[in-house]
């Protein structure tokens, strides 16, 4: 019999946000996408309608913030009338784009809401030549253009820049042009990771450990020349950040950190949801496979406290790092969090495992070394 | 804010019951956010422009027990500042 999953605890009675795949449509195909060719997505989209009724039971169960994603959610040509059903139920949005269909008509209709939080545009690099090898011929026009809109109309933007092996070496210009001559208040970084079209590419897309290395070395030295300014949730620079604390609470022999020693790399689950473009319901859009339901046909509120799948995940933390063979003798295992279940699942199968993507003990037997 | 006056939550804003002793007011134009626990959550639902301050104070006090004597004071306080962020109005005069 399998073991019953238990109730996490506390959880909040709604999701304060979730992000919505609105489409399955782009007019990109990047090299490194993990929307696309994922075995996990349903390439179809959902009528208005759908998503319509949908937000008016977001709006009555009082959840705050929607981020609209896909695909290009540009692509759909109705999304002014979802962003007015956004508006109508007390909502907030944003937006995650490659900033190509980015006109002045959506921007000032967007302006004109007042509950914009932001865009995030994804820039690779300080030129078309660095940004198209992965984007595609006329991107980095299409996503400047995009931008330069954006900002004319007074739109916060969030540009995200994806490091794969054809950018490292442009990180330095690349942190210019964004903070500099396009005047951002910030940009965050992360890195190509094993998931959807990327695994077709990965040899041509996917740091090897010394273009991580450098990578770090090289965002580790931007961050301290703008702080504050170059920021990373995951990719290299969180990476080297995370590291040197470790390396240096092994060294010192430092007590276990308050989240270290167990899969605690996502809190996600604990105030998000996601729902994918054909209105499944997942725990994240990068764990797309895991369905806990469908929007209208099962109820927000009994999924969110009640799905035994997704009680799973938020019950990871429980779950010892030293249990695992893959950590077994590891001396950074007190402070270590087991990182992203994302991509945990996609490079072992499991989703309770820890990602050896951003496993420094790897890392360090690869021949790594800390910058 | 007096005590005669009847204040009234602004129906923009999004009342969160997040937890059994947690709530967030949400005021989707502004993206301000105010946490609150159940004594301001009950003084929100009290709050529908009906209603003088000095009559949700009591209200408030008879439904919870063992409130402390500074209540009236904190409830005043509260929705005070709810008033100065936008987050509530008063019901005009002889309406
Ligand atoms: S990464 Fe974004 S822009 Fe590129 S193909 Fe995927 S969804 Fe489109
Ligand atoms: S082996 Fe890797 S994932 Fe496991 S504890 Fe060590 S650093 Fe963390």
């Amino acid at each position: 019999m399998e073991k019953p999953v238990p109730a996490a605890s506390k959880v909040m009675r709604v999701p304060r946000s979730l992000l919505l795949e609105i489409t399955a449509r782009c007019n990109l195909r990047c090299r490194y996408c993990y929307f696309f060719n994922n075995p996990a997505m349903v390439y179809r989209d959902l009528p208005a309608e759908e998503w319509l009724k949908f937000f008016n039971e977001l709006g009555s169960l009082g959840v705050m913030k929607l981020t609209l994603a896909g695909g290009e959610p540009f692509f759909r040509e109705d999304l002014p009338a979802l962003i007015e059903g956004i508006v109508r139920n007390r909502m907030r949005f944003s937006m995650l784009s490659n900033g190509g269909l980015i006109n002045d008509e959506i921007a000032a209709f967007m302006a004109g809401t007042g509950r914009c939080d932001y865009v995030q545009v994804s820039v690779d690099g300080s030129c078309a030549e660095v940004h198209d090898s992965c984007r595609g011929k006329g991107s980095f026009d299409g996503a400047i253009r995009g931008i330069r809109t954006l900002q004319r109309h007074g739109i916060f933007v969030a540009v995200r820049l994806t490091i794969h092996r054809n950018n490292v070496q442009d990180l330095e210009n690349t942190a210019r042009f964004l903070l500099e001559d396009l005047g951002l208040q910030d940009f965050g970084t992360n890195a190509a990771g094993y998931m959807g079209a990327c695994c077709a590419n990965a040899e041509d897309v996917l740091l090897n450990t010394e273009e991580r290395q450098e990578a770090m070395a090289i965002l580790l030295r931007l961050a301290a020349k703008y702080p504050g300014r170059i920021l990373a949730d995951a990719g290299p620079l969180a990476d080297g950040r995370m590291w040197r604390r470790m390396e240096e609470a092994r060294a010192q022999g430092k007590p276990a950190f308050y989240n270290g020693g167990r899969l605690t790399g996502c809190g996600c689950t604990s105030n998000k949801l996601a729902v994918r473009a054909d209105g499944v319901l997942v725990p994240c859009n990068m764990l797309a496979h895991i369905e806990l339901g469908r929007i209208n046909q099962d109820s927000l509120v009994e999924v969110w406290q009640n799905s035994p799948a997704l009680n799973q995940i938020r019950n990871r933390p429980a779950i010892s790092l030293s249990d695992f063979e893959f950590c077994a003798g590891c001396p950074y295992t007190p402070y270590c969090t087991g990182n992203c279940p994302g991509l945990a699942y996609t490079l072992t199968g499991q989703v309770d495992h820890p990602s050896p993507d951003a496993c420094f003990r790897q890392f360090l037997k690869e021949g790594g070394t800390l910058p | 804010m007096n005590p005669t006056d009847k204040p009234i939550a602004s129906p923009l804003v999004v009342l969160r019951e997040e937890f059994d002793d947690w709530a967030v007011l949400f005021n989707p134009d502004t993206a301000d956010a105010v946490g609150t626990n159940p004594v301001g959550v009950a003084v929100w639902k009290l709050m529908d422009g009906k209603t003088r301050l000095a009559d949700i104070v009591s209200k408030v006090k008879n439904s919870f027990e063992d409130v402390p004597d500074s209540v009236p004071q904190e409830i005043e306080a509260f929705v005070n500042s709810l008033s100065e962020n936008g987050f509530v109005g008063l019901e005009l005069p002889g309406k």
